[in-house]
């Protein structure tokens, strides 16, 4: 046990001393996840749409009525739109031309162009568009109508204002029975997204690992220390534990970044952390499992990014595995990812204990028992080939 | 040039032979396209509207129950059928409907008087994008005969009796004031979300195989042997050009197979080969430029890889190899100069029929971010020559 931690102890030494790694482990995941956090997180809006003539009354008011359904709104020009959607950066665009304007502000009937991106959000951008739309033109009929019976143009709009406070809303209550919906239920913005990044960082981190045990084989390292009374499980079992220290401490650090900037919540802490220690033990042991099979860091590297980043997204970090069609939820399960994901999304949307997430807890620590055990036996055979 | 040809070929031979290209270029790619494809809806390009059954519990008698549904089912962008239930939650529990619509009696009655009244729809697991628009029409539907209400409620406001009031509280919305949306085309230069995965795909992995060139570079420099090159009879500048050129023709490689690949495999077509042909290169050049500046900073080969890693993941992020960034303004502007954007915009154009006089754009982004970073990377100080 001894050889054990010392091992380890010389792995985060060499870590740490290495002050770019404190960069790299440290800084860039969290900036990462704020980049992808803005994007998706608690300040994501209900679709973002560009509106050209933005300065007409016309352009101001569908402006007015978009930002209060929670759309982003941005001027631009006609051009510059197409060019938007054509990128993906934009969901929807509305074209208001000068007659679109001049119609409007004369009350005549108005006929703007919508057009829509490829966009997964789109289609629901564009309805809240109908929707504005059709509000407006409301709006504009009823002082019409009570203009045109009498009232004075600010009488009518004092007096709407009060009837709209006034009569009481009449909209559509939705019932949800689908199970995808429950499954959500409790979680806001980010949470989700999170406890994905967390998974897919601390595992391709941990990945990069490989690299050092590839060096130490190169250099005689893991010879020499064979060559002393210590058997290849516990080299094994000490790189692995340095790497598994480092993991835990991003995974940890990543989840305190996450609660503080975007006020993600994870459940009952201390089980949170439980499941992402196990995970990172999966993640540490994939890594000396790397690093026994290839003799080559470049190859190491593109395997360990390449691996984590398709283990994440068929373990639902990319998109909900919830929303996964049958099939591949069942190929999720044979992913460390996709337990890592039920077991975060147990304690983080149902306050799950330990008990409730036993089982997944068992999956993973037998992936990381697993991977363990095929690092320290590949790690033997490794050794009776040049380098 | 012999020396260079010979350095450029060797280093080709030792990349195919260690596997790391294949593995880093060509297979984790090609796996990361097959898994995102499966596990991502590519947005707009196959939504299809299923016809909906939806189990009603309405009032026969009263007059607007009866509009709501009678609008519903007689939709023509996809077929509604309505089935009176006793019990709608669960008929949508038990599978027997799509969704479910609640009114209780007194819809009328309520709305003449102003008092609260609730609809509630119930959606199940089969709920598809057709209940989602059906939720959509009916809030459309409720909040027109609100509006009457409004306009009653303001013309007692307003003070124009309760003659006005009644007539107005039975008027239609005015056509004069309608605001219509017309579908506006979208435009031709855009990928579709299959088409704009594998460009960023490619794109992100681009990044990683010109990396090679500047490891092998490192890598030389750690063991020894580049001082050895050094003291033949080549000019110096000949091994970086080596290099630069062994990473050049990966990138080219890597790319032309995975854009071959991918659009064979997911049937999306980019267009004008030719065209094609000279963004992939201008990409590559953009690409390989920016390991000069690598080349520079790292001092180890790990620490090269790192910034490799991170270099490419930011770009590649950034850059929408994974999702479309929502930008506008200066930051899309920033987002503009990322090669992996521009190399992405171009193939749009080329995709819509776009041919080499379309890319100045792209091409010129592309050229200027290489000559850009050739500029960095002779001002940087080299904080490997120390070793």
């Amino acid at each position: 046990m001894r050889a054990v931690g010392a091992i380890a102890g010389v792995e985060l030494r060499r870590f740490l001393r290495d002050r770019s790694n404190i960069f790299f482990t440290f800084i860039f995941p969290l900036l990462l996840v704020v980049v992808i956090g803005a994007q998706f997180g608690g300040g994501a809006s209900n679709g973002r749409v560009l509106l050209t003539e933005a300065q007409s009354s016309l352009g101001e008011d569908l402006q007015a009525t978009l930002t209060a359904a929670d759309v982003t709104v941005d001027a631009s020009t006609a051009d510059a739109a197409a060019e938007s959607l054509a990128r993906g950066r934009a969901d929807v665009a509305i074209v208001i031309t000068a007659e679109d304007a001049a119609a409007y502000d004369a009350g005549e009937p108005v006929r703007v162009e919508v057009i829509q991106a490829s966009t997964n959000g789109a289609q629901t951008a564009a309805q809240r568009v109908q929707t504005a739309l059709s509000e407006l033109a409301t709006t504009r009929a009823q002082l019409a109508a009570l203009t045109g019976a009498g009232a004075a143009p600010d009488v009518a709009t004092q007096a709407l204002e009060a009837a709209e406070e006034e009569v009481p809303p009449l909209q559509v209550d939705v019932v949800d029975v689908n199970e995808i919906s429950q499954a959500f239920a409790g979680v806001t913005g980010f949470d989700v997204g999170a406890a994905s990044q967390v998974l897919l960082f601390v595992f391709m981190a941990a990945l990069a690992g490989s690299g050092t045990l590839i060096d130490a084989r190169r250099n005689g390292v893991i010879a020499r220390t064979l060559a002393a009374p210590v058997g290849t499980g516990s080299v094994v079992a000490g790189q692995a534990l340095g790497r598994w220290t480092i993991a835990i401490f991003q995974g940890a650090y990543v989840m305190a970044g996450t609660s503080l900037l975007f006020g993600v919540t994870w459940g009952n802490l201390p089980v949170a952390l439980l499941v992402l220690a196990v995970f990172a033990a999966v993640a540490a042991g994939f890594a000396m499992v790397i690093g026994s099979l290839l003799d080559n860091e470049g190859a190491a590297t593109g395997l360990g990014v390449g691996l984590s980043l398709v283990l994440a997204a068929l373990g639902g970090c990319m998109f909900p595995q919830e929303l996964f069609p049958d099939a591949l939820r069942t190929v999720s399960s044979f992913t460390p990812h996709g337990w890592g994901y039920r077991a975060f999304a147990e304690v983080q949307r149902h306050d799950a204990g330990v008990a409730e997430i036993l089982p997944h807890l068992g999956v993973l620590a037998a992936f990381a028992l697993g991977a363990l055990l095929l690092g320290s036996l590949l790690l033997r055979r490794s050794l009776g080939r040049a380098i | 040039m012999g020396a260079v040809w010979t350095i450029v070929t060797k280093d080709l031979q030792q990349r195919l032979r260690d596997k790391s290209v294949l593995i880093f270029s060509i297979a984790v790619p090609l796996a990361l396209m097959t898994v995102l494809n499966l596990v991502i809806p590519t947005g707009a390009d196959d939504v299809e509207l299923e016809p909906v059954t939806v189990a009603a519990s309405i009032d026969a008698d009263d007059e607007l129950a009866d509009v709501v549904v009678s609008s519903l089912a007689g939709l023509s962008v996809f077929q509604v059928t309505v089935a009176d239930s006793e019990d709608p939650r669960a008929a949508v529990d038990a599978g027997d409907a799509d969704l479910g619509l609640i009114i209780p009696p007194g819809l009328t009655e309520d709305l003449r008087s102003g008092t609260e009244h609730s609809v509630q729809m119930v959606i199940g697991d089969s709920a598809g994008l057709s209940a989602n628009i059906l939720i959509a029409v009916t809030d459309g539907l409720l909040s027109e005969m609100r509006a009457r209400s409004v306009s009653a409620a303001a013309a007692i406001e307003a003070g124009l009796g309760p003659e006005v009031a009644a007539q107005l509280a039975q008027q239609e919305v005015d056509a004069a004031s309608a605001i219509t949306a017309e579908a506006g085309a979208a435009s031709d230069e855009q990928l579709s979300a299959g088409g704009a995965l594998i460009a960023g795909q490619a794109g992100l992995f681009l990044m990683f195989t010109v990396g090679f060139g500047v490891l092998s570079m490192v890598a030389e420099r750690e063991s020894g042997t580049l001082a050895r090159l050094r003291s033949m009879p080549i000019r110096p500048g000949s091994i970086v050009l080596a290099k630069a050129l062994g990473a050049f023709v990966l990138g080219v490689l890597a790319t032309s197979v995975l854009l071959t690949a991918g659009s064979l495999l997911f049937g999306v077509t980019f267009g004008n080969v030719g065209a094609v042909g000279v963004l992939v290169l201008c990409a590559v050049a953009a690409a390989t430029s920016l390991t000069f500046i690598v080349v520079r900073l790292a001092r180890t080969a790990e620490q090269a890889n790192i910034v490799q890693t991170i270099l490419a993941l930011v770009l590649g992020m950034s850059g929408g190899a994974f999702f479309p960034i929502a930008a506008s303004g200066a930051l899309g502007a920033v987002l503009d100069v990322n090669p992996i954007a521009a190399f992405t915009r171009g193939l749009g154009i080329t995709a819509g029929g776009g041919g080499l006089s379309d890319l100045t754009g792209p091409v010129l982004t592309l050229l200027a971010f290489a000559a850009v970073c050739l500029l960095v990377s002779r001002v940087i100080p080299d904080r490997g020559e120390t070793r």
